[in-house]
């Protein structure tokens, strides 16, 4: 098991790396620079050169790359030319911020997807199931980001339950409990917006999961022993309805990553996927490829906890 | 040659181009044939006390225009003490978090700015320096060497006073080599031995000198007109903070970007990097206490604006899309103050090509559309009036020259530029020898005529306007290809970087215009920025003498102008086609609030009438 997964570590090496040139090209590729959008007459042309030559945006990208990824090792990613800051320590600034959201996030929608799933696959085609997968069509059909505007403005605006922007009341101390809580209450709207539509797709796989095995044949046999209806539903049919919801886990931080993009810009919530978003549009080009390098590197590790998590849970399923 | 057009210095929120740029759709239109700009006197110097129309909020006809708008906040109520009050920073980016005039970027960061630093000099209604602020200023007989005393209760917010040293010390860090922000221009390039400095030949600037703690002398290369309207560099640097951090560190300390000083009004309390400021009053403040206790700034997402402004989330906000003002005409717990914007719309036509070896345009006179007649017919085939109306329910109008009213002195409202006149564009285009070779017309000399038309997406108007305007062209008979590109690509292919796309013939920009009125950083023979690649030695001479001494009188320079604005008529290198208005909704609880330049409003006068702000009505 351990060898597996230094194996896959391994593996990650040169997919990483590939990945980073990738980015990288496509990065370059995008028309204009940071230095583009500052069409400022005032300033001399020549000094906009000077910039670019200081900045190394005249080299070829072949050079450029060698000097990204040799400081990148160090762990060094480059300036912003935006933030005029490390963008190391740009994005430990929103890093946080994101990864609290997935957390708060992650656990609404287990615990919007177990409860519901095993109601619709024990009771299914009753009409509490139809009523379940009623909404999960609905949740399949929703755009996130209109669901979340939605949210916004229903329970931000019309009836002003939460906060409607930010990621903290402005003017908290950091450290003391009213700013923790202030924290939590900003980041539940946008996580629970998320969860109720990222979650249907968990609920549709445990209900169907459930529905599939209350009808093997070990079941029957459970039955035929005589346990008893809550025995067979808790110790034989959700333990092995559970295998594929766990296998996903991994998978869900993937897709955690591209909705926490449109829900950062929705609820002005400083995080990662805000700050790639605008680093787009201003070619601040290292943060773009800092991120998109972090974003990769969390999908591979998503896939792997993926696989770690499955063969945790079912013995049958060894990896080699 | 000196470059002055300045872009950005406004009354305390310098903004960004690019941000300008990108607003490219919004909304707006005046419309009547005359195309009279709303006189000086009701737009842009109002005092703060003079009585002021209420805007119409439903007109019969579904159209506004800025004319019904003040810039300046009726006051209803008496202030109270101690009030606090939130301001809506509305951007879908969080603010970068570079606190200082003399190195942040970005639009988003001057708001944060504004509100606890300013600059020491303050300007009135036509963009004039003038000697009401924190310092004073008087100009030598040559107008090359200016003096400027400082305030003696002008003091940092760390009660530190503000000295000639750290003005001189802001000079020094622009000028070097290793500084990192986007400051160092022509503002600078100006100043006598900065050049030596910055190349690293002098350690010291020999055209500044430190007279006594409170009165500094700078000395010009070049006396223009455009040094007293922006052309000087107005914001010092806290020496006893900063001298000791190296230049190339100073933008990524926590002295500018966690607990930011000034001498503003208000004092930085905390951040919330990228989302909040929370300010306190400045009770040491030179201009006076402040009346409110506490300021709250906090971004808020342009989608969700319509939403904080009714539910009193925020009492104001720094900008509000003119294309959602026709719906929330009517919101009852805010007013909305208007100003002519400094901007405007055009469509260029491409000329020539930028020489980098030369850094200059070269016309080329055989370019596509380089035959006035077909640009002429191009303008006249075009109905802005309409355009104004049907896209931007009047807060946008025709514009007629290359000067905005937004600055009353020099915009030649006189000049009705060209007409919508579909006939007469027919015939300007038979008469030249474009004949049409079934729907389309063909050059003089036969051969088929494709014209590649670019413009840029963004927001929901771009392109339905974009095809507007391809459609009138058809009208007369022109092939007229659009292409919709986004914001770098745009500015790429039209020559930002000097290298034009021969492929592109006629494009839809828009420029922020500066305050000082100089146009040769957009038009100029030497202008990277003069996109057209345009030049004529009329022009050149015009440019000239409007930035010559002789222009110091008001009545030579607003000749000289008036003669350029006609010329842009005649040549038509680029026309107009909108300006703009920019709407501020404002909380009625607020008080002695004004947009605009030299309202002679102030903040430390900003106050709030009643505890909680008052809520839409349904």
């Amino acid at each position: 098991m351990w060898r597996t997964v230094a194996r896959r570590m391994v593996i990650m090496i040169p997919q990483i790396f590939l990945l980073s040139i990738l980015v990288f090209l496509m990065a370059k590729a995008m028309p204009g620079d940071a230095l583009t959008g500052l069409l400022d007459p005032s300033i001399d042309p020549a000094s906009l050169e000077a910039q670019r030559e200081r900045l190394g945006l005249n080299n070829p990208w072949q050079v450029q790359y060698w000097d990204w990824i040799t400081k990148a090792f160090q762990g060094d990613f480059g300036q912003s030319f935006r933030f005029k800051m490390p963008v190391s320590d740009l994005i430990g600034q929103r890093m946080m911020n994101t990864i609290w959201l997935s957390i708060v996030t992650l656990i609404l929608t287990y615990l919007i997807a177990i409860p519901l799933g095993i109601t619709s696959g024990r009771y299914n085609d009753t009409w509490a199931d139809r009523f379940i997968t009623g909404y999960t069509y609905l949740g399949f059909a929703a755009p996130l980001f209109i669901f979340a505007l939605l949210m916004l403005w229903i329970f931000g605006f019309h009836f002003g339950w939460f906060p409607t922007g930010g990621s903290v009341e402005p003017g908290m101390k950091p450290g003391t409990l009213e700013y923790v809580l202030s924290k939590f209450y900003h980041l539940l709207l946008p996580a629970l917006s998320m969860a109720l539509i990222t979650t249907v797709t968990t609920v549709q796989l445990l209900r169907s999961e459930i529905i599939d095995t209350k009808q093997k044949d070990f079941i029957v046999t459970a039955r035929a022993k005589g346990a008893s209806e809550s025995r067979v539903y808790n110790r034989h049919i959700l333990r092995n309805s559970l295998l594929p919801i766990a296998a996903f886990f991994g998978y869900e931080i993937t897709g955690l990553i591209g909705g926490t993009v449109f829900i950062e810009s929705i609820y002005s919530y400083p995080g990662m996927g805000e700050l790639f978003l605008s680093s787009i549009s201003l070619r601040d080009f290292s943060v773009v490829t800092a991120l998109v390098l972090l974003y990769g590197a969390a999908s591979i590790i998503g896939a792997l906890i993926s696989d770690i998590t499955l063969s945790a849970v079912d013995p049958r399923i060894r990896i080699k | 040659m000196m470059r002055s057009f300045r872009f950005t210095r406004s009354a305390f929120v310098p903004m960004l181009l690019a941000l300008v740029l990108l607003l490219a759709a919004c909304s707006s239109g005046n419309g009547n044939e005359k195309n009279e700009p709303p006189p000086a006197d009701s737009s842009n110097k109002p005092s703060p006390t003079e009585e002021v129309k209420e805007p119409t909020p439903e007109p019969d006809d579904g159209l506004y225009s800025i004319e019904d708008f003040s810039n300046v906040k009726k006051n209803e109520g008496t202030p109270i003490e101690n009030g606090s009050l939130t301001f809506g920073l509305v951007s879908d980016t969080p603010f970068e978090g570079t606190l200082n005039f003399n190195f942040y970027s970005g639009d988003p960061d001057s708001q944060v700015l504004g509100w606890f630093d300013e600059g020491l000099l303050t300007w009135d209604e036509s963009y004039v320096f003038t000697n009401d602020g924190a310092a004073t200023y008087e100009v030598s007989e040559d107008g090359r060497t200016f003096t400027f005393t400082i305030r003696d209760n002008v003091n940092w917010h760390d009660g530190k006073p503000v000295t000639a040293a750290d003005w001189e010390f802001a000079h020094l860090v622009i000028g070097d080599p290793k500084y990192d922000g986007p400051r160092y221009d022509s503002t600078f390039t100006n100043i006598v031995g900065m050049n030596e400095y910055h190349e690293g030949k002098a350690d010291k600037i020999s055209g500044i000198e430190v007279i006594n703690d409170k009165q500094l002398k700078i000395t010009y290369i070049e006396s223009t007109p455009s040094l007293l309207t922006g052309g000087i560099w107005t914001y010092p640097l806290a020496k006893h903070i900063f001298g000791s951090i190296p230049v190339e560190k100073i933008s990524a300390s926590p002295e500018v970007r966690e607990k930011p000083i000034g001498f503003g009004p208000f004092k930085v309390e905390s951040i919330t990097p990228g989302e909040s400021v929370v300010y306190t009053k400045n009770a040491d403040y030179w201009r006076g206490e402040p009346a409110l206790e506490k300021v709250t700034l906090k971004v808020i997402n342009p989608t969700t604006i319509v939403q904080q402004l009714e539910s009193g989330g925020v009492d104001l906000v720094d900008s509000f899309p003119v294309d959602q003002y026709p719906d929330n005409a009517g919101m009852s717990n805010v007013e909305f103050l208007g100003n002519i914007d400094r901007a405007y719309t055009y469509i260029g036509f491409k000329l020539g090509t930028w020489d980098a070896e030369g850094s200059k345009v070269v016309p080329n006179p055989k370019a596509k559309m380089a035959d006035i007649n077909l640009r002429k017919a191009m303008w006249h085939a075009v109905d802005n009036d309409q355009v104004g109306k049907q896209f931007y329910h009047g807060l946008r109008w025709n514009a007629t020259t290359l000067i905005p009213p937004s600055h009353p002195e020099y915009h030649d409202s006189s000049n009705p530029g060209l007409a919508f006149d579909v006939d007469l564009a027919n015939k300007i285009l038979d008469d030249a020898g474009y004949k049409k070779n079934g729907e389309f017309r063909t050059n003089p000399d036969g051969s088929e005529l494709v014209i590649n038309f670019i413009s840029m997406t963004g927001g929901d108007i771009a392109e339905p306007l974009a095809q507007y305007y391809v459609q009138s062209w058809k009208a007369i008979g022109l092939n007229v290809n659009l292409e919709m590109v986004e914001f770098n690509t745009f500015y790429d292919r039209v020559g930002a970087n000097g290298e034009d796309d021969p492929k592109v013939d006629v494009y839809q920009g828009a420029w922020g215009v500066g305050i000082d009125v100089d146009p040769s950083g957009l038009y100029g023979r030497e202008a990277i920025y003069n996109f057209p690649r345009y030049a004529s030695d009329k022009q050149d001479e015009l440019l000239k003498k409007g930035i010559s001494k002789e222009a110091f009188d008001v009545k030579v320079r607003q000749g000289i102008y008036k003669e350029w604005q006609q010329l842009m008529v005649e040549e038509i290198p680029v026309f107009p086609t909108l300006y703009r208005a920019v709407l501020v909704p404002v909380n009625k609880r607020v008080l002695n609030y004004a947009i605009g330049d030299g309202t002679n409003v102030y903040l430390h006068q900003l106050a709030v009438s009643q505890d909680k702000p008052f809520v839409a009505e349904k």
